[in-house]
């Protein structure tokens, strides 16, 4: 036997604190603890030392083979320390962005409104987007060959089948299936035949109905402005003012200040300084003996708005069609 | 409706400024669309002093004047006999519009220039004098417009009226409106009563065939009339609501109507045949020209008015060539009727014509005001025409009007508006519109609407009366008692909410597109001639060819929208849409709706960027939105097998899947195929998939019970197969999720790889497999043996080899 353990032990601490970096220090690691190294070789030749040395001479060598492990690790800790300085991040380079979609601007105010008379206490309902003639305009006090027809561009299927012009056909199913009291919105989308940039054939509406005893014209206006100010802000005006469908009477156009000039007048509200925002009313007594509901007992209001008219609003945007046409950069600021 | 407040004000004060009065119009239910100056367009117009006069060079007749404008003089060509030296007269300037709507542009006149255009009074549209250019007197500052000069201004009001108000399509009809905010007295035109006897009756006749198209005719003779041109007061009313005089018969029925609301007609009296006249549906096919010289072939159900032969008008909407009033003219039959708004409508709808009579008519005039307004127009023309009106009038009125009485009761009103105001109060308004009002008790009133409110006839139609004029904005807001009963929303709402948040989840924003197709899409998509969706629903009155049906498919629209992306450098599109397609039953029957949901994938998986090169997107990746989309949902069990080819109809053989859920096709998932590509105008790879959402909702799990979490640890086993390359690894996987060995917990393909040293035709899958005991550790012993036998039949089930 050449060495004593205690030499080679002295030997690989001098080695390893003279080591300069963490390949000399694998490198060193090789040379004692390998399979071929001085440590492993010594422990290998303990079996040629006289029998009553062997177990203080093995207990030995593997007390300083454990040392050794550590006083490597500690030194590739140390070594490879220095080196991550050099290995500091540029934490302003850019991210793994992972890949985000946007709800349609339609869809997102549609909810809003929609969550808006939730917590009011309405429920959501739907119906049919092409409608029968009776339930989009007849039941609703719309003659046939009345003017008021006029009043929506109609698109026709047959003489009898129309695309829903507005989403009220839904008050005259919910009050066919449902006894009242009905408190109810319903969103949906409509057709019209008209195209500019206010105007697209089709576009969204949502519907509103609240039936029960003891409805009144004022609680229709206590609602609606209840809505308009967490729409858009406590500090909107409104106004109410006499307008006419056939489905309602009294009825109401809701115009809000314009919030594009705060009422001095601009572009966008026709320098009336008044918006536009919602149709509404009392539902007309003929409208109730349409669908069997008892117009001495039950009262009650109806309102309709443009979805795409609030977002307009709300977003600043100023050509309706935009909504259509699906242009990445459009959807993405939303 | 077009008012110039200089008419309105010979029927009511006016009291208010004009911002008020059309604010106050506003908020009772006459929305004013504008205001306008109707002398704004003499702005341009100034005062010049004829500075010089001296003779055309080319021109006998012209002249060529130096005007003094202030600042600058102008050379102007002039025609006029009475242009003089010194005299100030109105010069348009280039760019002044007149009256009638042309525009003044600065010319050369027989070879001289002519900054400007002396005007006459007609010319201006102030007056009648057409001899020769006006002479504004002296003491106006040159240059200064004639507007400022004169002190035109004359204010003219749109309002916009709902189709419930023909009573205020006239100007008496917004003055009783006025009159009632402004609490003003209205004040009607007087009509004398004729002078001489009633001998009409030997000088013509009405007969009414169809009294329900024709409740009341009545119709007045002025005789020995003159036709030509009305007086400048006449003109200048009509011009003042934007109505261009022709003479002074047709002029003064246009004035009598726009005054009253009554729309009148005066025929040639002696080209009447048998000078008389018959109301009488047409005769199938038979032809007519109407007054605009349009000649129409009318059908059965026309209401025309005829004389003892053929017709001489169409009823309600325009009268006929053939005995309109002309220069030889000189005895004129009035028509003043009643016709009903149904029958007009149908008939100008059907003949495409709509004009101010039967914009009327349509809508209902005053059944009882037929007669007055014919004595007006009589005693007008008789004026104006120098005549003398036949004595009495025929009134056939074989359907007279019947007003009823409505009980209306405070109370009620009031608590359906939510105000609280007294029956004197009520009372009080509803007299204000010419309500006659009785007192039935302390709570009712008796009401009679005046026969012009054809909009009145329900207790509910005085409450908007009292709202309006009481005005919406004095009623209180107040809140509704709402009961605490909140009932859950509606499944296809949170499912729909859901979907939606899952795909924007997955990268994809959200495209609305139009519900409309081209007739053409089912070829664009290659659909096969007995496919539902080529069974479209047709639009009668399309706006375009594009979108002449309804969709039956949402990939037309989102391959439309890829297309303007790409048209717009978008490079990389994912899209997805969430709406209805219409499956037609029947152009009588409601269609189906159905509601689907489609993603569209386009360009790169990942863009580029300094952590990773840019990558294309596959069809794995579209499969992968749908798995995780489906797993979104908790879906149990979803299949993917292989879309037969015979089924590709635009989407790729080969690369395209059918999605399953137990066993049921819910969707497909795929690459556009290359034909369908093209017939969207695009080339590279798009990738797509649509799924019914009410299936999938049905096969969605409503309720989730959750598993207790694992207490022992879970070991793992590879296994690397050579397989035949067409066998689907979906059968390997599902053989080892199907194996009655309990203790596999889950299987995961984790590497597939095809050429050398793999065989020609082979391919190589690699599971691991992991083992899991619910009741124990598992020792390696048993997992080494239980895997030994899974690789063992696998190897035999597939004839699959292990590598080498």
């Amino acid at each position: 036997m050449e060495q004593t353990i205690e030499e080679i032990y002295e030997e690989a601490v001098r080695d390893i604190d003279a080591a300069a970096d963490e390949g000399r220090i694998q490198e060193l690691a090789v040379i004692y603890l390998g399979r071929k190294g001085k440590v492993t070789r010594y422990l290998r030749n303990i079996s040629q030392l006289p029998a009553q040395q062997r177990p203080e001479a093995g207990k030995r060598a593997n007390q300083v083979k454990q040392a050794l492990n550590q006083t490597f690790r500690d030194a590739e800790e140390r070594l490879g320390s220095a080196a991550s300085t050099d290995e500091r991040l540029d934490v302003s380079l850019p991210g793994r962005i992972p890949a985000r979609g946007r709800l349609h601007p339609v869809t997102q105010i549609n909810q809003e409104i929609c969550d808006i008379f939730v917590r009011l206490g309405f429920d959501i309902a739907e119906g049919p987007e092409v409608e029968k003639d009776w339930y989009n305009f007849e039941a609703l006090n719309f003659p046939k060959e009345h003017p008021a027809r006029d009043m929506q561009d109609t698109f026709f299927i047959s003489d009898d089948i129309v695309l829903r012009t507005h989403t009220s056909p839904l008050q005259i199913r919910i009050m066919e299936k449902q006894a009242p009291p009905v408190r109810v919105i319903a969103p949906g989308k409509v057709y019209r035949c008209d195209s500019d940039l206010t105007h697209t054939p089709m576009f969204h509406q949502v519907e509103g109905l609240l039936v029960d005893r003891n409805v009144t014209f004022g609680n229709l206006k206590g609602i609606l402005t209840t809505f308009v100010h967490q729409m858009f802000d406590e500090q909107t005006s409104l106004r109410f003012r006499p307008s006419f469908f056939p489905f309602t009477e009294p009825s109401a156009e809701v115009d809000i200040l314009c919030v594009m000039c705060r009422g001095s007048g601009c572009r966008v509200c026709s320098s009336t300084g008044w918006l536009e925002v919602l149709g509404s009313g009392m539902v007309h007594p003929a409208v109730f003996e349409n669908v069997g509901y008892d117009s001495t007992q039950y009262t009650g209001f109806a309102f309709g708005m443009g979805v795409e008219r609030i977002a307009m609003l709300k977003y600043g945007i100023d050509d309706i069609r935009r909504f259509f046409e699906n242009d990445y950069r459009f959807l993405a600021q939303f | 409706m077009i008012v110039s407040l200089s008419w309105l004000r010979d029927y009511v004060p006016i009291e208010w400024d004009t911002d008020r009065l059309a604010n106050a119009l506003t908020m009772i239910g006459l929305e004013v669309d504008s205001v306008t100056d109707r002398y704004d367009h003499l702005k341009q117009v100034r005062v010049g002093r004829i500075a010089s006069v001296r003779p055309h060079p080319n021109a006998d007749k012209l002249k060529i004047c130096e005007v003094a404008v202030g600042d600058e003089t102008l050379s102007v060509v002039c025609g006029a006999p009475n242009v003089t030296e010194g005299m100030l007269s109105p010069v348009a300037l280039p760019g002044t519009q007149f009256a009638d709507g042309t525009v003044l542009e600065k010319s050369t006149i027989r070879g001289e220039i002519s900054e400007g255009m002396l005007c006459s009074e007609i010319e201006l549209g102030l007056g009648a004098d057409r001899s020769g250019i006006m002479n504004l007197g002296s003491g106006h500052p040159l240059g200064a417009s004639i507007k400022d000069a004169l002190g035109l201004s004359d204010a003219v009001i749109e309002v916009d009226l709902t189709p419930n108000r023909p009573d205020c399509l006239s100007l008496i009809g917004i003055a009783r409106e006025v009159a009632a905010i402004q609490n003003a007295p209205l004040t009607y035109p007087e009509i004398p009563p004729d002078a001489s006897d009633g001998n009409i009756g030997e000088l013509t006749s009405v007969i009414i065939e169809d009294p329900d198209h024709c409740p009341r005719y009545t119709a007045k003779l002025v005789l020995d009339i003159t036709v030509g041109p009305s007086p400048f007061w006449l003109q200048d009313r009509l011009m003042s609501v934007g109505l261009r005089p022709i003479n002074n018969i047709v002029d003064v029925t246009n004035f009598v109507m726009m005054e009253t609301g009554q729309p009148l007609h005066a025929f040639d009296y002696d080209l009447l045949a048998d000078n008389r006249i018959v109301v009488r549906t047409a005769k199938e096919g038979e032809p007519f020209v109407s007054l605009d010289g349009k000649e129409h072939r009318l059908s059965g159900d026309m209401l025309m008015i005829c004389d003892g032969e053929k017709p001489v008008g169409i009823a309600g909407i325009m009268g006929g060539l053939n005995s309109e009033i002309n220069d030889r003219t000189t005895r004129v039959l009035i028509e003043s009727a009643y016709f009903n708004p149904v029958s007009i409508r149908r008939t100008a709808k059907t003949l495409g014509m709509g004009t101010d009579a039967s914009h009327r008519f349509e809508r209902g005039v005053d059944p009882a005001g037929t007669m007055r307004a014919n004595e007006r127009s009589a005693r007008l023309i008789a004026e104006l025409g120098g005549g003398n009106i036949a004595g009495g009038a025929i009134d056939a009125n074989p359907i007279p009007y019947q007003g009823g009485r409505i009980l209306f009761s405070v109370g009620k009103t009031n608590r359906v508006l939510g105000t609280n105001l007294n029956r004197d109060a009520m009372a009080d308004i509803l007299k204000s519109i010419e309500f006659s009002i009785e007192t039935i008790d302390d709570d009712v009133l008796g009401v009679v609407a005046p026969t012009f409110r054809v909009d009145v006839s329900r207790p509910e139609d005085l409450m908007e009366e009292i709202a309006r004029l009481s005005g919406y904005n004095n009623i209180p807001e107040t809140t509704p008692l709402i009961p605490a009963e909140g009932r859950p929303l509606a499944m296809t709402l949170r499912f729909r909410e859901k979907l939606r948040e899952l795909m924007v989840g997955f990268g994809f924003s959200e495209a609305i597109a139009y519900s409309f197709a081209a007739r053409r899409s089912g070829d664009m998509l290659n659909l096969p001639k007995d496919d539902p969706r080529r069974r479209t629903l047709a639009i009668l009155n399309p706006l375009t060819e594009d979108q002449a049906v309804m969709r039956t498919s949402l990939i037309p629209g989102l391959l439309d929208a890829l297309g303007r992306n790409i048209a717009r450098q978008n490079r990389t599109v994912r899209l997805f849409e969430v709406g209805k397609i219409f499956i037609s039953r029947g152009r009588n029957e409601l269609p189906e709706e159905i509601e689907m949901v489609a993603g569209l994938w386009f360009g790169s998986r990942q863009d580029g960027s300094w952590l990773a090169e840019e990558a294309p997107c596959d069809f794995y990746d579209m499969k992968g939105v749908v798995e995780s989309l489906l797993a979104g949902f908790n879906v149990p069990r979803a299949e993917f097998t292989a879309m037969p080819d015979s089924a590709c109809n635009y989407t790729r053989s080969g690369h395209s899947a059918e999605i399953l859920i137990d066993g049921e096709v819910i969707g497909i998932v795929g690459e556009v195929s290359s034909g369908v590509l093209a017939s969207f105008d695009l080339e590279q790879p798009a990738f797509i998939f649509e799924i019914d959402c009410h299936q999938l909702m049905n096969r969605t799990p409503t309720e989730i019970q959750a598993r207790p979490l694992p207490k022992f640890p879970a070991t793992a086993r590879d296994i690397t197969l050579i397989v035949d390359r067409n066998l689907e690894s979906v059968r390997i996987l599902d053989n080892i999720r199907n194996t009655e060995e309990t203790l596999v917990e889950s299987v995961h393909l984790f590497d597939v790889f095809e050429g050398d040293p793999i065989p020609q035709g082979k391919k190589s899958l690699s599971f691991r497999i992991t083992y899991r005991s619910s009741s124990q550790t598992l020792e390696d012993e048993q997992v080494n043996r239980i895997h030994r036998d899974i690789s063992e039949k696998l190897i035999q089930s597939f004839k699959a080899e292990l590598p080498g």
